[in-house]
């Protein structure tokens, strides 16, 4: 099918670029590993779609979609809220650096 | 001893000289003017100088919380301060109410917490009331504190006080934060009646509404 094609097209660009970030070093070996797996799976997922419909089965849920459809939105909110606490986390930071620079500044005037 | 009036400031510019030399005027206890120039970018920092101000400067914008903090922080460093006062930059309030907190803490008191609503409001905007209201009732429950206003800048505290309390909330949460800080550390408070007048160009550099569902945000989800 055409959808297959095009989903595994884009899968295939965003591995070539996952590997250009760990040749260059913005990412570590343990990250790559974990963004491979994650692309492979979905590979797998999108060749033999019956595949999840049989993992679909055995947990309960009707169709292979709809269990893609649950695990990807449990996925993108814990992704979310990640994100949000280290956005958090690096403001706090930021504040500290700034009021830290600011105070010595003024000893040094 | 004497007495720091910590006045938080982005982008007042055209304000802050008025406001300081307002205070140089009317207040005759001894203090010494500090403003925080959070990243403004414009010339606030050099007005508020001219005016006879100390001024720190945060190199980029981190809030009002922020900016109270490293003041904070400076006082705590310098021991010849035994009293700070939290002033608002845009001109909403009156200098010469400031040694009213200042006696409050003569008096005994941890910290002296300004009520407009025991004081004076001039031409405050109808959603304005209403917003401070409601956030008085959650101020409540959320500290247990019975007070009569709440996300009031207008403040008096005891130095020694600003060294038991913590505060993370770089913006505006910050208001709420600081009751429930005095609630937390059992810090003895009092509220001192004082007038908050609306101006135009206050109510233009003010919290809009929505600020209000960003301020609980940042107090429930950070």
């Amino acid at each position: 099918m055409l959808i297959q094609f095009i989903l595994l097209l884009i899968i295939i660009v965003i591995v070539f670029w996952l590997v250009v970030k760990f040749r260059s070093g913005h990412i570590n070996g343990w990250q790559f590993t974990v963004w491979l797996g994650i692309w492979l799976v979905a590979s797998a997922a999108i060749i033999n779609p019956s595949w999840t419909n049989s993992l679909a089965n055995v947990v309960g849920v009707g169709r292979g979609a709809d269990l893609v459809f649950y695990v990807a939105i449990v996925t993108l909110f814990y992704g979310i809220f990640k994100l949000l606490l280290r956005i958090e986390n690096l403001e706090k930071q930021l504040t500290q650096f700034v009021r830290e620079q600011t105070i010595n500044e003024h000893k040094e005037e | 001893m004497t007495t720091l009036i910590l006045i938080p400031a982005y982008k007042e510019g055209k304000q802050i000289f008025k406001v300081i030399s307002d205070i140089k005027t009317k207040v005759k206890i001894s203090f010494e003017v500090l403003v925080i120039d959070d990243g403004s970018g414009d010339n606030t920092g050099f007005e508020a100088k001219r005016a006879g101000a100390k001024v720190l400067r945060h190199s980029i914008n981190r809030g009002q919380g922020a900016s109270l903090k490293t003041g904070v922080s400076f006082a705590i460093d310098h021991p010849n301060y035994d009293k700070v006062v939290f002033f608002d930059a845009d001109g909403q309030m009156s200098a010469e109410e400031i040694p009213l907190l200042c006696q409050a803490l003569d008096d005994g008191y941890d910290v002296a917490l300004g009520s407009r609503f025991l004081g004076k409001v001039i031409d405050m905007p109808p959603i304005k009331r209403l917003t401070l209201k409601l956030a008085l009732i959650f101020t409540r429950l959320t500290s247990g504190l019975r007070l009569t206003d709440t996300h009031n800048g207008f403040q008096a505290w005891k130095v020694e006080a600003l060294k038991k309390i913590n505060l993370t909330q770089d913006r505006m949460a910050y208001a709420s934060q600081i009751i429930n800080e005095v609630s937390r550390c059992q810090l003895k408070f009092k509220e001192v009646p004082v007038t908050i007048r609306y101006t135009e160009y206050s109510k233009a550099k003010g919290q809009s509404i929505g600020n209000s569902i960003k301020i609980l945000w940042d107090l429930f989800i950070k």
